[in-house]
């Protein structure tokens, strides 16, 4: 049995440097990949999300609505309002890819902690937008309403149900919001929190 | 100061990364594979790397870190290294100075040690990386007596699988 162990160690050492060497910049990519991945997660997702509003806009076009209502005039504003929309989110999808293209070419820790805290203030303030664009894009819609649809117009005469129709219109906005904020949360407080958590420990490791 | 951790890491990882690869070669049976365990091994001694204060050499620490990954995910993993699998590793094996001879038979020692469970194969890679009883008994964390009994089990083990 020797015999044949010795036979295999010879193997075994003349073999030893026929390894394909990796690289110190490989090995920086393999220590941040986790980071990095979770970031092209939250790009991917924004995209899905902006597809997905873009198909929703296309199945409930406004244009019809205000045409009905003889208001066509505001039509251009409200292409110029979804060009703005699609223009600020377009700015936000840049930049998640920044930070993923840095996340995953960082070679320093540092640069690597600077560019999480930043992915997770772009996420923040993503969502923010996200929400305060609802909430303007719902209460310009309430606004609209009352005052170009005629058949609103005749229900709201009564002031009683102008204010029940009121008060009914805000909290249905409000209860809006808090769903696509839990909805937010969600999806992006997983990947969020994750990476917070690589966050840690790099830090712990970065004494 | 924490950027040069990092330097320091790196620079001595890509020094010692024939030792990673060599457990890979073991552990796994193909290039996939190898490389998903080499970056396992990575980032573990990477994790780790904050308690290693130097005490050793980089690299009797890296045997240890790594060789206890690599069983840690043999064994989560299903078994899936068969024997079939080892034509794929006949890279091994340089072509020149062997007879056919010595070379059927190193192909067959290989073909045996695949069989071998995780912690036997770690044995086998301490042996084949001449390592003493004192230190395969603390890579492993077992006994010198222990790292003894077993080795002797184990080419007890590869003399049942060469000659049935």
């Amino acid at each position: 049995m020797m015999e044949e162990l010795d036979l295999l160690k010879k193997d075994w050492k003349k073999n030893e440097n026929s390894f394909e060497q990796i690289s110190e910049v490989d090995i920086y990519r393999m220590l941040h990949k986790k980071s990095s991945s979770i970031v092209k997660w939250i790009l991917v997702i924004s995209v899905l999300e902006v597809l997905l509003w873009t198909c929703i806009s296309l199945c409930f076009n406004s244009d019809d609505y205000l045409k009905k209502n003889h208001s066509e005039h505001l039509i251009e504003y409200f292409r110029y309002l979804t060009l703005f929309n699609y223009a600020v989110i377009a700015v936000f999808i840049y930049l998640f890819y920044k930070n993923y293209a840095s996340i995953s070419t960082t070679t320093s820790t540092k640069k690597l902690m600077g560019a999480i805290l930043r992915t997770r203030k772009t996420v923040q303030f993503y969502v923010w937008y996200n929400l305060g664009m609802m909430a303007i894009s719902m209460i310009i819609g309430f606004i609209l309403a009352f005052n170009i649809d005629p058949e609103v117009h005749k229900v709201i005469e009564n002031q009683k149900v102008f204010i029940i129709t009121v008060l009914i219109c805000f909290f249905s906005l409000v209860i809006f919001l808090v769903l696509f904020w839990l909805f937010y949360r969600l999806i992006y407080g997983v990947l969020m929190r994750r990476l917070l958590n690589n966050y840690k420990e790099l830090k712990k490791i970065d004494l | 100061m924490s950027a040069s951790l990092e330097q320091s890491f790196v620079t001595q990882l890509k020094e010692n990364q024939n030792i990673i690869h060599k457990i890979c070669r073991l552990y796994t049976s193909d290039g996939d594979a190898h490389k998903d365990l080499f970056q396992e091994i990575t980032i573990q001694l990477w994790k780790a790397f904050p308690k290693f204060r130097g005490e050793s050499k980089f690299s009797t620490w890296a045997y240890r870190v790594a060789l206890n990954t690599a069983i840690t995910l043999y064994r989560k993993s299903t078994r899936s290294v068969k024997t079939v699998e080892y034509e794929k590793h006949s890279f091994f094996i340089s072509q020149e100075d062997y007879n056919s001879d010595e070379e059927e038979q190193i192909k067959l020692m290989y073909k045996a040690v695949y069989q071998l469970n995780d912690i036997e194969k770690a044995l086998i890679f301490m042996y084949l990386e001449d390592k003493d009883y004192t230190e395969i008994s603390e890579t492993l964390g077992i006994t010198e007596v222990n790292a003894r009994v077993k080795m002797n089990r184990i080419k007890g083990k590869l003399k049942k699988i060469l000659n049935p």
